[in-house]
Protein backbone atom coordinates (compact mmCIF):
# COMPACT_ATOMS: atom_id res chain seq x y z
CA UNK A 1 0.00 0.00 0.00
CA UNK A 2 2.58 2.61 1.10
CA UNK A 3 5.13 3.92 -1.37
CA UNK A 4 8.58 2.66 -0.61
CA UNK A 5 11.10 5.16 0.62
CA UNK A 6 13.87 3.07 2.11
CA UNK A 7 15.91 4.71 4.82
CA UNK A 8 19.61 5.17 4.48
CA UNK A 9 20.11 2.94 7.49
CA UNK A 10 17.91 0.22 6.00
CA UNK A 11 19.65 0.52 2.66
CA UNK A 12 23.20 0.53 3.92
CA UNK A 13 23.51 -1.36 7.19
CA UNK A 14 27.09 -0.30 7.79
CA UNK A 15 28.82 -1.41 10.98
CA UNK A 16 29.71 1.56 13.15
CA UNK A 17 33.44 2.21 13.43
CA UNK A 18 35.01 3.11 16.77
CA UNK A 19 35.36 6.70 15.61
CA UNK A 20 31.71 7.00 14.61
CA UNK A 21 30.60 5.43 17.91
CA UNK A 22 32.68 8.04 19.72
CA UNK A 23 31.04 10.82 17.68
CA UNK A 24 27.58 9.44 18.43
CA UNK A 25 28.35 9.34 22.16
CA UNK A 26 29.78 12.86 22.03
CA UNK A 27 26.78 14.10 20.09
CA UNK A 28 24.29 12.69 22.59
CA UNK A 29 26.27 13.98 25.56
CA UNK A 30 25.91 17.39 23.91
CA UNK A 31 22.51 17.29 22.23
CA UNK A 32 20.27 16.17 25.09
CA UNK A 33 21.59 18.48 27.84
CA UNK A 34 21.75 21.45 25.48
CA UNK A 35 18.18 20.80 24.34
CA UNK A 36 17.03 20.85 27.97
CA UNK A 37 19.01 24.02 28.69
CA UNK A 38 17.78 25.69 25.51
CA UNK A 39 14.19 24.83 26.40
CA UNK A 40 14.59 26.13 29.96
CA UNK A 41 16.18 29.29 28.60
CA UNK A 42 13.30 29.68 26.18
CA UNK A 43 10.71 29.27 28.94
CA UNK A 44 12.49 31.87 31.08
CA UNK A 45 13.08 34.43 28.34
CA UNK A 46 9.66 34.07 26.71
CA UNK A 47 7.77 36.46 29.06
CA UNK A 48 10.27 39.25 28.36
CA UNK A 49 10.21 38.72 24.59
CA UNK A 50 6.45 38.47 24.71
CA UNK A 51 6.07 41.85 26.43
CA UNK A 52 8.63 43.50 24.11
CA UNK A 53 6.94 41.97 21.08
CA UNK A 54 3.54 43.21 22.16
CA UNK A 55 4.96 46.68 22.74
CA UNK A 56 7.05 47.10 19.61
CA UNK A 57 5.75 44.64 16.99
CA UNK A 58 2.13 44.92 18.13
CA UNK A 59 1.41 41.38 16.96
CA UNK A 60 -1.32 39.27 18.52
CA UNK A 61 -0.32 36.95 21.35
CA UNK A 62 -0.73 33.83 19.24
CA UNK A 63 1.34 35.18 16.34
CA UNK A 64 4.08 36.28 18.73
CA UNK A 65 4.15 32.82 20.25
CA UNK A 66 4.45 31.24 16.81
CA UNK A 67 7.33 33.57 16.02
CA UNK A 68 8.95 32.62 19.32
CA UNK A 69 8.56 28.90 18.55
CA UNK A 70 10.15 29.50 15.15
CA UNK A 71 13.09 31.29 16.83
CA UNK A 72 13.40 28.39 19.26
CA UNK A 73 13.75 26.06 16.28
CA UNK A 74 16.32 28.34 14.68
CA UNK A 75 18.37 28.33 17.87
CA UNK A 76 18.21 24.55 17.96
CA UNK A 77 19.73 24.41 14.45
CA UNK A 78 22.67 26.43 15.69
CA UNK A 79 23.16 24.20 18.73
CA UNK A 80 22.96 21.04 16.63
CA UNK A 81 25.19 22.38 13.85
CA UNK A 82 28.39 20.64 15.05
CA UNK A 83 26.68 17.32 14.25
CA UNK A 84 23.82 18.06 11.88
CA UNK A 85 23.84 19.88 8.58
CA UNK A 86 20.58 21.65 7.77
CA UNK A 87 19.70 22.37 4.15
CA UNK A 88 16.61 23.62 2.42
CA UNK A 89 15.55 23.61 -1.21
CA UNK A 90 13.10 25.56 -3.33
CA UNK A 91 11.97 27.84 -0.55
CA UNK A 92 11.38 30.54 -3.18
CA UNK A 93 8.03 28.91 -4.00
CA UNK A 94 6.76 30.04 -0.58
CA UNK A 95 5.44 33.58 -0.65
CA UNK A 96 5.67 35.30 2.72
CA UNK A 97 2.51 36.91 4.07
CA UNK A 98 0.44 34.66 1.80
CA UNK A 99 -1.64 31.90 3.37
CA UNK A 100 -0.79 28.33 2.48
CA UNK A 101 -1.62 24.91 3.75
CA UNK A 102 1.60 22.95 4.19
CA UNK A 103 1.70 19.17 4.29
CA UNK A 104 4.89 17.39 5.27
CA UNK A 105 5.98 13.78 5.70
CA UNK A 106 6.81 12.58 9.19
CA UNK A 107 9.89 10.62 10.26
CA UNK A 108 10.89 11.91 13.68
CA UNK A 109 9.97 13.88 16.79
CA UNK A 110 12.38 16.54 15.51
CA UNK A 111 10.46 17.13 12.26
CA UNK A 112 8.48 19.85 14.04
CA UNK A 113 11.71 21.60 15.05
CA UNK A 114 12.85 21.49 11.44
CA UNK A 115 9.83 23.50 10.30
CA UNK A 116 11.86 26.51 11.42
CA UNK A 117 13.75 25.98 8.17
CA UNK A 118 10.73 27.51 6.46
CA UNK A 119 11.08 31.19 5.60
CA UNK A 120 7.80 32.00 7.36
CA UNK A 121 7.00 31.80 11.05
CA UNK A 122 3.26 32.47 11.12
CA UNK A 123 2.28 28.81 10.88
CA UNK A 124 -0.32 27.00 12.96
CA UNK A 125 0.51 23.34 13.42
CA UNK A 126 -2.34 20.84 13.27
CA UNK A 127 -1.43 17.99 15.59
CA UNK A 128 -2.97 15.16 17.59
CA UNK A 129 -3.94 15.53 21.24
CA UNK A 130 -0.90 14.03 22.93
CA UNK A 131 1.63 16.83 22.20
CA UNK A 132 -0.63 19.24 24.08
CA UNK A 133 -0.02 17.13 27.18
CA UNK A 134 3.74 17.75 27.11
CA UNK A 135 4.34 19.85 30.21
CA UNK A 136 7.06 22.05 28.72
CA UNK A 137 5.52 22.61 25.27
CA UNK A 138 1.75 22.33 25.82
CA UNK A 139 1.14 25.84 27.12
CA UNK A 140 3.12 27.36 24.24
CA UNK A 141 1.13 25.31 21.74
CA UNK A 142 -2.14 26.47 23.24
CA UNK A 143 -0.95 30.07 23.27
CA UNK A 144 0.08 29.74 19.61
CA UNK A 145 -3.44 28.41 18.88
CA UNK A 146 -2.17 25.14 17.47
CA UNK A 147 -4.97 22.84 16.38
CA UNK A 148 -5.85 19.66 18.21
CA UNK A 149 -7.31 17.75 15.26
CA UNK A 150 -8.04 14.76 17.44
CA UNK A 151 -9.80 16.53 20.27
CA UNK A 152 -11.60 19.38 18.51
CA UNK A 153 -14.69 19.10 16.33
CA UNK A 154 -14.06 19.10 12.59
CA UNK A 155 -16.17 22.25 12.12
CA UNK A 156 -14.14 24.08 14.78
CA UNK A 157 -10.85 23.07 13.17
CA UNK A 158 -12.08 24.31 9.81
CA UNK A 159 -13.23 27.61 11.33
CA UNK A 160 -9.88 28.10 13.08
CA UNK A 161 -8.04 27.48 9.81
CA UNK A 162 -10.21 29.98 7.96
CA UNK A 163 -9.51 32.59 10.65
CA UNK A 164 -5.77 31.90 10.35
CA UNK A 165 -5.85 32.17 6.55
CA UNK A 166 -7.83 35.43 6.73
CA UNK A 167 -5.00 36.86 8.84
CA UNK A 168 -2.44 35.73 6.22
CA UNK A 169 -1.29 32.88 8.42
CA UNK A 170 -0.64 29.33 7.25
CA UNK A 171 -1.53 25.92 8.63
CA UNK A 172 0.69 22.84 8.61
CA UNK A 173 -0.49 19.23 8.66
CA UNK A 174 1.39 15.96 8.97
CA UNK A 175 -1.02 14.02 6.73
CA UNK A 176 0.38 10.66 7.84
CA UNK A 177 -0.65 11.39 11.42
CA UNK A 178 2.19 9.30 12.82
CA UNK A 179 5.92 9.02 12.36
CA UNK A 180 6.88 6.46 9.75
CA UNK A 181 8.59 3.46 11.30
CA UNK A 182 9.79 1.87 8.08
CA UNK A 183 10.76 4.82 5.91
CA UNK A 184 7.65 4.46 3.76
CA UNK A 185 5.07 7.15 3.22
CA UNK A 186 2.07 5.95 5.16
CA UNK A 187 -1.63 6.37 4.54
CA UNK A 188 -2.60 10.02 4.26
CA UNK A 189 -5.51 11.40 6.28
CA UNK A 190 -7.89 13.61 4.34
CA UNK A 191 -8.49 16.43 6.84
CA UNK A 192 -5.87 18.88 5.62
CA UNK A 193 -6.86 18.44 1.99
CA UNK A 194 -10.54 19.01 2.73
CA UNK A 195 -9.64 22.19 4.60
CA UNK A 196 -7.47 23.52 1.76
CA UNK A 197 -10.30 22.95 -0.73
CA UNK A 198 -12.99 24.38 1.56
CA UNK A 199 -10.91 27.49 2.24
CA UNK A 200 -9.62 27.83 -1.34
CA UNK A 201 -6.01 27.90 -0.14
CA UNK A 202 -3.09 26.42 -2.14
CA UNK A 203 -1.34 23.35 -0.79
CA UNK A 204 2.44 23.34 -0.59
CA UNK A 205 3.85 19.83 -0.14
CA UNK A 206 7.04 19.70 1.90
CA UNK A 207 9.48 16.80 1.93
CA UNK A 208 11.80 16.31 4.86
CA UNK A 209 14.67 13.87 4.69
CA UNK A 210 17.34 12.93 7.22
CA UNK A 211 15.43 13.16 10.48
CA UNK A 212 14.94 9.40 10.34
CA UNK A 213 18.71 9.20 10.60
CA UNK A 214 18.83 11.78 13.40
CA UNK A 215 16.26 10.11 15.64
CA UNK A 216 13.67 7.70 14.24
CA UNK A 217 10.82 6.43 16.42
CA UNK A 218 11.90 3.80 18.93
CA UNK A 219 15.52 4.97 19.18
CA UNK A 220 17.12 7.01 21.93
CA UNK A 221 20.50 7.85 20.45
CA UNK A 222 20.77 10.68 17.94
CA UNK A 223 23.14 10.33 15.02
CA UNK A 224 24.97 12.89 12.91
CA UNK A 225 23.20 13.50 9.65
CA UNK A 226 22.20 15.92 6.95
CA UNK A 227 18.62 17.13 7.11
CA UNK A 228 16.99 18.66 4.06
CA UNK A 229 13.60 20.31 3.79
CA UNK A 230 12.33 20.79 0.25
CA UNK A 231 9.26 22.75 -0.79
CA UNK A 232 7.39 21.52 -3.86
CA UNK A 233 5.38 23.70 -6.23
CA UNK A 234 2.14 25.01 -4.71
CA UNK A 235 -1.02 23.25 -5.89
CA UNK A 236 -4.04 25.44 -6.54
CA UNK A 237 -7.07 23.79 -4.93
CA UNK A 238 -9.62 25.66 -7.03
CA UNK A 239 -9.92 22.71 -9.42
CA UNK A 240 -10.71 20.15 -6.74
CA UNK A 241 -14.15 21.36 -5.67
CA UNK A 242 -16.08 18.35 -6.97
CA UNK A 243 -17.43 15.61 -4.68
CA UNK A 244 -14.48 13.59 -3.40
CA UNK A 245 -12.09 16.15 -4.90
CA UNK A 246 -10.02 15.83 -1.72
CA UNK A 247 -9.18 12.26 -2.71
CA UNK A 248 -7.81 13.42 -6.06
CA UNK A 249 -5.84 16.20 -4.37
CA UNK A 250 -4.53 13.82 -1.72
CA UNK A 251 -3.34 11.33 -4.34
CA UNK A 252 -1.66 14.06 -6.38
CA UNK A 253 0.16 15.45 -3.34
CA UNK A 254 1.23 12.02 -2.15
CA UNK A 255 2.50 11.06 -5.57
CA UNK A 256 4.58 14.26 -5.87
CA UNK A 257 5.97 13.82 -2.37
CA UNK A 258 6.87 10.17 -3.01
CA UNK A 259 8.73 11.09 -6.22
CA UNK A 260 10.54 13.95 -4.57
CA UNK A 261 11.50 11.92 -1.51
CA UNK A 262 12.82 9.12 -3.70
CA UNK A 263 14.93 11.67 -5.56
CA UNK A 264 16.19 13.28 -2.34
CA UNK A 265 17.18 9.87 -1.01
CA UNK A 266 18.91 8.83 -4.22
CA UNK A 267 16.44 6.03 -4.93
CA UNK A 268 15.40 7.05 -8.40
CA UNK A 269 16.19 4.23 -10.81
CA UNK B 1 -30.28 -0.80 -4.41
CA UNK B 2 -29.78 -4.42 -3.48
CA UNK B 3 -28.05 -5.41 -0.26
CA UNK B 4 -25.00 -6.50 -2.24
CA UNK B 5 -24.86 -3.14 -4.01
CA UNK B 6 -25.10 -1.28 -0.71
CA UNK B 7 -22.26 -3.34 0.74
CA UNK B 8 -20.16 -2.79 -2.39
CA UNK B 9 -20.73 0.96 -2.21
CA UNK B 10 -19.76 1.04 1.47
CA UNK B 11 -16.61 -0.99 0.91
CA UNK B 12 -15.48 0.87 -2.19
CA UNK B 13 -16.09 4.26 -0.54
CA UNK B 14 -14.16 3.30 2.59
CA UNK B 15 -11.36 1.71 0.55
CA UNK B 16 -10.96 4.92 -1.45
CA UNK B 17 -11.11 7.24 1.56
CA UNK B 18 -8.81 5.27 3.82
CA UNK B 19 -6.48 3.68 1.24
CA UNK B 20 -7.58 0.21 2.30
CA UNK B 21 -6.80 -3.01 0.46
CA UNK B 22 -10.03 -4.66 -0.61
CA UNK B 23 -8.61 -8.07 0.25
CA UNK B 24 -8.32 -6.99 3.90
CA UNK B 25 -11.92 -5.81 3.99
CA UNK B 26 -13.65 -8.92 5.24
CA UNK B 27 -16.94 -8.44 7.11
CA UNK B 28 -15.39 -9.50 10.40
CA UNK B 29 -12.40 -7.16 10.01
CA UNK B 30 -12.07 -4.88 13.03
CA UNK B 31 -11.84 -1.28 11.83
CA UNK B 32 -9.18 -0.37 14.34
CA UNK B 33 -7.16 -3.54 14.94
CA UNK B 34 -7.32 -5.04 11.45
CA UNK B 35 -7.81 -2.11 9.10
CA UNK B 36 -5.69 0.40 11.00
CA UNK B 37 -8.30 3.12 11.40
CA UNK B 38 -8.20 5.35 14.46
CA UNK B 39 -10.07 8.10 16.26
CA UNK B 40 -9.20 10.64 13.54
CA UNK B 41 -10.94 8.44 10.97
CA UNK B 42 -14.26 8.20 12.75
CA UNK B 43 -15.43 11.63 11.61
CA UNK B 44 -14.26 10.95 8.05
CA UNK B 45 -16.04 7.59 8.07
CA UNK B 46 -19.32 9.29 8.96
CA UNK B 47 -18.80 11.92 6.25
CA UNK B 48 -18.02 9.22 3.68
CA UNK B 49 -21.17 7.27 4.52
CA UNK B 50 -23.33 10.39 4.56
CA UNK B 51 -21.96 11.37 1.16
CA UNK B 52 -22.42 7.91 -0.33
CA UNK B 53 -25.98 7.38 0.90
CA UNK B 54 -27.27 10.93 1.29
CA UNK B 55 -28.40 10.65 4.91
CA UNK B 56 -27.35 12.26 8.18
CA UNK B 57 -25.91 9.93 10.79
CA UNK B 58 -23.37 12.03 12.70
CA UNK B 59 -25.66 12.43 15.72
CA UNK B 60 -26.50 8.72 15.88
CA UNK B 61 -25.47 7.01 19.11
CA UNK B 62 -25.18 3.65 17.31
CA UNK B 63 -22.10 4.93 15.46
CA UNK B 64 -20.10 4.66 18.66
CA UNK B 65 -20.77 0.93 18.89
CA UNK B 66 -19.39 0.17 15.42
CA UNK B 67 -16.30 -2.02 15.55
CA UNK B 68 -16.26 -4.19 12.44
CA UNK B 69 -16.97 -3.72 8.77
CA UNK B 70 -20.03 -5.89 9.18
CA UNK B 71 -21.28 -3.50 11.90
CA UNK B 72 -21.15 -0.73 9.28
CA UNK B 73 -22.94 -2.86 6.69
CA UNK B 74 -25.75 -3.68 9.12
CA UNK B 75 -25.96 -0.09 10.37
CA UNK B 76 -26.28 1.37 6.87
CA UNK B 77 -28.75 -1.30 5.73
CA UNK B 78 -30.94 -0.57 8.75
CA UNK B 79 -30.80 3.18 8.04
CA UNK B 80 -31.81 2.59 4.43
CA UNK B 81 -34.67 0.39 5.59
CA UNK B 82 -35.84 3.11 7.99
CA UNK B 83 -35.81 5.69 5.21
CA UNK B 84 -37.67 3.54 2.68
Amino acid sequence: MGMKVVTETQNKPVAESTASIAIIILMNLWAYPILILWTLFGILVFPLLFVLGRLFLRWSADRLTRWFIWLYGRGWFLLMSPFVRFDREQMAVIKTETPHLFVVNHFSFFDTFCMALLPVHNIIFAVRSWPFRMLWYGSFMRLARYLDVEGERWEDVLDSCKIAFAANGSVLFFPEGHRSRDGRLQRFYSGGFKIAIAAGIPVIPLCINGTDRLLPPGRKLMRPCRICLKALEPIDTGNFGEKDGHLRLRKLVKSRMASSLAEMRGEVE
Amino acid sequence: MTEAEVIELIDSSLAEEFELERTDMTPEANLYDDLGLDSLDTVDMVIVLEGAFDFKIREEEAIRAIRTLDDIHRFVLSKIEQHS
